[in-house]
């Protein structure tokens, strides 16, 4: 089976690392391009550990292209707190061989949605920033992908504050911009990937399988992993891993057709995915809202990928 | 059991009626638990005018001789938003009602909730079911009497989702500058938002067990719920929310439910989030909470007290 080609958009970040680490062996997805983006840290961050983390898999040819270092229009938000300093929760990886591509990462993202024309997956797991300045620049882009999955948003709640995801709160103009691209949409957000968790015991049991991918897994995820005790949560939500595997396969999700618009201007609710998935009153309809995962499924997923990296 | 045990809570009934507040305070005045003081009406499902003249209506028919006292002609900011499309052009269209014996108050609503707490020894409970306009009057014109108020039982916003907006429920949206002033008053509150209300749906099977009671206030409600479930069918609920009766129930019948405390807090700007009750799950602001937010309830045991709370009113027609 011919598998479609993808583009992934990261601010990497300790889960974009293990994202990177599961799209060696997808499915239906093959990994063309990687595009970097300020978020969780700063992009030299982002770049630098998006550079490692592809050595660590043995996926040196796949080129990544540096994108925006601060949001469209806001100041930027990091969070350090939860990824390290250096965004791998300080872990030192060997310096990488290589450097990113001279071309940004909007044109990147263009170049290839030109190339697989209709075929293009991308998949977005950071602030949304270079997405919309591609939109903004390539006024065709939109029609020449085959969907955009994002990590980002929720139909409920938040977590960077009580109404707004930090994805989307780091560059909530960025977001409203993809939203009402025209593209197909697909919100990978706090409503499912709070769901796709996995508690020190299964980090601890990914460890076991025995590569060094595997290893890394479970240790680069402590840092968060400390920071969601302090919720008392059950475990680390695998937000971006959760996200690459629902492109891959949406099988094990629900998924339903919404309307999502952004708030911008709330003084709380800044960032905030408006859906109307439960509310009596409708807007217009413009994406797919993943709501619900079978977690066992995702679990098994996990293993089953990171197994493949051998002993 | 000593005579401490049976005594009565004063409150105080505000609300927009609306069926909802009707069956509200159908259920608050069948209660032996609760002693109600006054009504105010205020704008809100329909206007100040037919708001307060159905709220006649429905004290006379439920035999509630109390004073009732009519609110501000708008919310405190905000220009007024109606709800016909729920409601009917009356405000509580459907069954033929009695004419009110009594003429409202020639005082205001939130004049006559002061006086109300002034003369009460005991702090008196608010049971505001729509928007939150004269208890936020009240609050800052008589801000001295803000420990006369034993408590606010209301019905209002939704932490997880909206009604009128997808991210705003309707009492809230029309008056979120009255809705900020509650939340940050410090008197306790229990919030029935959407997230419960929307729960305590009441079925067609459920209105035929109301108009079985058979006495002429069941019937009536029978008959409200016949017409407020019209508007909900048609966009696809399977029974009747009856979201201001939960604010009664909260009070008259908390272990029905379950609830969880949270810092609430109300937004008032943006394109689609004005009026939001935001509410902070997780307690990623470190705030401490201010309000009982329910989240469920027993369906059917909110039914059962429909029908009791109907029964109340006789047997037979």
């Amino acid at each position: 089976m011919n598998k479609q080609p993808m583009l992934l958009d990261c601010d990497t970040g300790v889960d974009d690392a293990v994202a990177i680490l599961l799209t060696k062996y997808l499915n239906t997805l093959e990994l063309k391009a990687v595009t970097t983006v300020a978020g969780n840290v700063e992009v030299e961050h982002t770049t630098r550990n998006t550079l490692q983390v592809l050595e660590l898999v043995g996926m040196e040819d796949i080129p990544v292209y540096r994108g925006a270092e601060k949001p469209l229009l806001c100041e930027a938000v990091t969070a350090h707190h939860v990824h390290g300093q250096n965004g791998l929760n300080d872990m030192t990886l060997p310096k990488p061989k290589r450097e990113a591509e001279t071309l940004p990462a909007w044109d990147a993202i263009y170049e290839f949605a030109k190339k697989y024309e209709g075929e293009l997956v991308v998949v977005a797991i950071g602030p949304l920033t270079n997405l919309a300045l591609a939109i903004a620049k390539y006024k065709e882009l939109p029609k020449l992908l085959k969907r955009i999955v994002i990590m980002g948003g929720a139909a409920v709640g938040g977590n960077v504050t009580p109404s707004a995801e930090f994805n989307v709160y780091a560059d909530p103009e960025a977001a409203d911009m993809v939203f009402t691209c025209g593209a197909p949409v697909y919100m990978c957000g706090l409503d499912v990937t709070m769901r796709a968790y996995l508690s020190a015991e299964e980090l601890d049991e990914i460890a076991a399988l025995g590569s060094k991918q595997a290893v890394f897994t479970r240790d680069v995820m402590q840092g968060i992993l400390k920071f969601y005790r302090t919720y008392k949560l059950a475990g680390v939500a695998f937000h971006d891993p959760v996200t690459v595997l629902y492109a891959d396969d949406d099988s094990y999700f629900q998924t339903d057709f919404a309307g999502v618009r952004v708030e911008t201007k709330g003084r709380l609710t800044r960032g905030k995915t408006v859906t109307d998935l439960y509310s009596d009153k409708q807007i217009e309809h413009n994406a797919y809202v993943v709501t619900r995962v079978d977690r066992d499924i995702f679990k098994k997923r996990v293993f089953e990928i990171l197994a493949k990296y051998g002993k | 059991m000593t005579n401490q045990a049976v005594k009565k809570i004063p409150v105080i009934l505000d609300g927009d009626p609306g069926h909802d507040d009707a069956i509200a305070w159908v259920l608050a005045t069948a209660s032996p638990l609760l002693d109600i003081k006054a009504v105010t009406s205020v704008c809100g499902n329909q206007t100040i005018q037919k708001t307060t003249y159905n709220a006649g209506r429905i004290m006379t028919l439920v035999g509630l001789n109390v004073p009732l006292a009519m609110g501000r002609v708008k919310p405190l900011v905000a220009d007024a938003i109606i709800a016909p499309t729920v409601h009917g052009n009356s405000g509580l269209d459907g069954p033929a009602l009695p004419e009110p014996a009594n003429k409202p108050l020639d005082i205001d609503a939130c004049t006559m909730m002061a006086q109300v707490l002034e003369a009460s020894e005991e702090p008196v409970v608010l049971i505001p079911t729509g928007p939150l306009t004269n208890v936020a009057t009240l609050l800052l014109l008589y801000p001295h009497l803000k420990n006369k108020i034993r408590h606010i039982y209301l019905m209002g916003g939704g932490i997880d989702f909206g009604n009128w907006t997808p991210a705003a429920e309707f009492n809230i949206l029309v008056d979120p500058e009255a809705a900020d002033v509650v939340f940050r008053s410090g008197v306790p509150i229990t919030m029935a938002g959407l997230d419960v209300t929307e729960q305590a749906l009441v079925f067609p099977e459920d209105f035929e067990r109301i108009r079985a009671v058979g006495n002429p206030v069941a019937k009536v409600v029978a008959e409200w719920l016949d017409f407020f479930y019209g508007f909900h069918r048609s966009i696809g609920y399977p029974g009747a929310p009856v979201h201001d009766a939960v604010a009664v129930a909260a009070l008259i019948k908390p272990e029905i439910m379950t609830m969880v405390d949270m810092y609430v807090e109300i937004e008032l700007t943006g394109d689609y989030c004005r009026g939001t009750t935001v509410g902070d799950k997780l307690g990623v602001l470190g705030k401490p909470a201010n309000a009982h937010v329910i989240m469920g309830i027993d369906r059917l045991k909110f039914v059962d007290l429909l029908v009791e709370a109907a029964q109340h009113y006789g047997k037979e027609a």
